[in-house]
């Protein structure tokens, strides 16, 4: 009996845990979007929040802001992170297994450096009084500080896209380079045999080969920007805002009547990611992109 | 082979990635040395090191926040160890039924925005005191990083062989000496890897913290944002740069009490060899 049961015992503290302190939260905050909040004598439930969000412009502007800078940062970066993949492959040919060693591990610095520190890295190059600016203006190209772009805190979110570029670029190049390394030498050499030219042997082994990684990881980065706070929150405007920061501006704006809003956004945005978490565990079983071949 | 034009070619792959990884800090390096930089000089017209001084040596909270800021992370860490272990166990090691499901529970945090599920407890935390407390920030921390010490605890068990503690049990060692000779040790540079991602996602936590902290519990994060926010620019790069090197130095140091113990475990095995 007690060896039946003890996988079930082995898991349990690591699944109440999860159980109690996020999906508890994730029903509280369900119920509390709901306006069910016993606590201030509130036991109706009502969608009243949800249809309130769904008439309001500010929730729509604030979902298509969210997409727009969701896909330009995972394109952006998964263009990027190819390119930095590619380049330690190139550099792998050549040198010797530590120099490679030292390229692995630097690229990936802008993957520990903290997001809020990634996110100011970029308003000081950036701004439009920035350290790009400042080049600019040496070799003469502007003239004044309004001729560079507004590129920090601007309604398009250029900031958002290049921090993210940045910072997901070197995980898009982790995704994708051990499959660029397992293309063997001796695939090259044979496809030479049957007269395929650099080019082509790029465009009919190496693209087929790294597209079901790179496409997976670039979905990773999207729905990773999709949800995120601390970017958006520093780099963007106040309207309209990405839906994480059009929630927590709903939550502390003081008033109750906004809290049952921001639930209700917070309950929105865990179901698309949901649905575009399920999307990508599709793609990625059914390519076996993390399993590789052999 | 492909002996032509190599050469130029390496040179551009090397600048490229140069740039990528260095350029980008060139600024904030410069900042934190710089000392009122005006527009258009490409450098500042004159270094000091008044921010790093107030940062480091005037601002007395700097070095609290550090420390909160390590505390939060080392007992999230270490409670993230003790769960996933055993969990990870369960998943690789048992035939489980509804597998499916428990490993849904437990990796939901990597996909589903962990604020979400913090704002949403936030009230029923106020109501019992963890508000304001750096146990109620402990709580919130979890859920955000025990998947990804789960995955690395599972990663490390599938490639222990059931024949090794098996080998050891026959040999009379018990379950407990079993564990600690024969598991642990191969269990821990996984565990070392997932123990980095949870102090790692742990120690660049704002918005939770934020939350659930009130602003009452000062880790980096919440003590650098207004600054980093429109404060002043010298100041916000060196504590940038602050935090960022505590994540580094944090790692750096997990790091080399990992080898550390494999010496000690390496040493160990070589006094035994000669005592028999």
């Amino acid at each position: 009996m007690l060896r039946k049961i003890k996988p079930y015992l082995l898991l349990f503290p690591a699944i109440i845990t999860i159980v109690l302190l996020f999906f508890g939260g994730l029903f509280d905050g369900f119920l509390k979007s709901l306006g069910y909040f016993p606590a201030i004598g509130e036991t109706e439930f009502s969608l009243k929040a949800y249809s309130s969000l769904l008439q309001s412009d500010a929730f729509w502007d604030s979902l298509i802001v969210t997409i727009r800078i969701a896909a330009l940062s995972a394109a952006i970066s998964a263009i990027l992170g190819a390119i930095v993949a590619v380049a330690l492959f190139m550099i792998q040919e050549t040198s010797k297994s530590r120099a490679l060693n030292f390229w692995n591990r630097l690229f990936q610095l802008p993957l520990t450096i903290p997001h809020l520190v990634g996110g100011y890295v970029i308003v000081l190059l950036f701004m439009q009084s920035g350290f790009l600016s400042k080049i600019l203006a040496a070799i003469g190209v502007i003239d004044q500080i309004p001729d560079f772009p507004v590129l920090v805190n601007d309604s398009f979110g250029w900031g958002i896209i290049l921090t993210y570029a940045w910072k997901e670029a070197p995980f898009v190049a982790l995704m994708v380079y051990p499959v660029l390394a397992r293309i063997h030498k001796q695939w090259r050499d044979v496809s030479r045999v049957y007269g395929a030219k650099n080019r082509d042997f790029i465009r009919e082994i190496v693209v087929p080969a790294i597209l079901p990684a790179w496409t997976v990881a670039a979905f990773i980065v999207f729905v990773f920007t999709f949800s995120a706070f601390e970017v958006p929150f520093l780099l963007g405007v106040t309207y309209p805002s990405m839906l994480p920061v059009y929630s927590y501006q709903l939550y502390s704006s003081g008033t109750l009547v906004d809290r049952p809003e921001a639930l209700a956004v917070n309950l929105v945005l865990a179901l698309l990611t949901v649905l575009l978490g399920l999307i990508a565990y599709y793609f990625s079983k059914r390519w076996n992109v993390l399993k590789g071949w052999e | 082979m492909m002996k032509k034009n190599h050469l130029p070619a390496k040179i551009f792959l090397f600048l490229f990635l140069l740039m990528f990884i260095f350029l980008p800090f060139i600024p904030l390096v410069l900042t934190s040395f710089s000392y009122n930089w005006i527009w258009p000089n490409v450098m500042p017209e004159s270094f000091s090191l008044s921010a790093w001084d107030y940062v480091l040596f005037e601002n007395s909270s700097t070095w609290q926040a550090i420390g909160v800021s390590l505390l939060i992370a080392f007992i999230v860490t270490a409670v993230n160890i003790i769960l996933a272990v055993p969990a990870a166990n369960a998943f690789v090691r048992y035939p489980l039924r509804g597998k499916w499901l428990f490993e849904a529970i437990i990796f939901a945090p990597i996909v589903i925005p962990p604020f979400v599920a913090v704002m949403g407890i936030h009230l029923t935390f106020l109501r019992i005191g963890l508000t304001e407390t750096i146990f109620g920030v402990v709580l919130a921390h979890i859920s955000p990083t025990l998947p990804y010490v789960v995955r690395a605890a599972i990663t490390s068990y599938s490639t222990l062989s059931v024949d090794w503690e098996n080998q050891a049990r026959m040999l009379g060692a018990g379950p407990f000496s079993r564990f600690y000779h024969v598991v642990l040790p191969h269990l821990m540079p996984g565990i070392a890897a997932g123990a980095s991602l949870s102090i790692l996602i742990s120690l660049s936590q704002y918005l939770i913290t934020f939350i659930i902290g009130s602003g009452q519990v000062m880790t980096l994060p919440i003590l650098l944002f207004p600054f980093i926010s429109g404060g002043d620019p010298a100041i916000a790069s060196s504590y940038s740069l602050l935090f960022a090197g505590m994540a580094i130095v944090a790692l750096l140091i997990l790091d080399l009490a990992l080898k550390r113990y494999y010496k000690k475990k390496q040493a160990a095995a070589a006094i035994k060899g000669v005592r028999e």
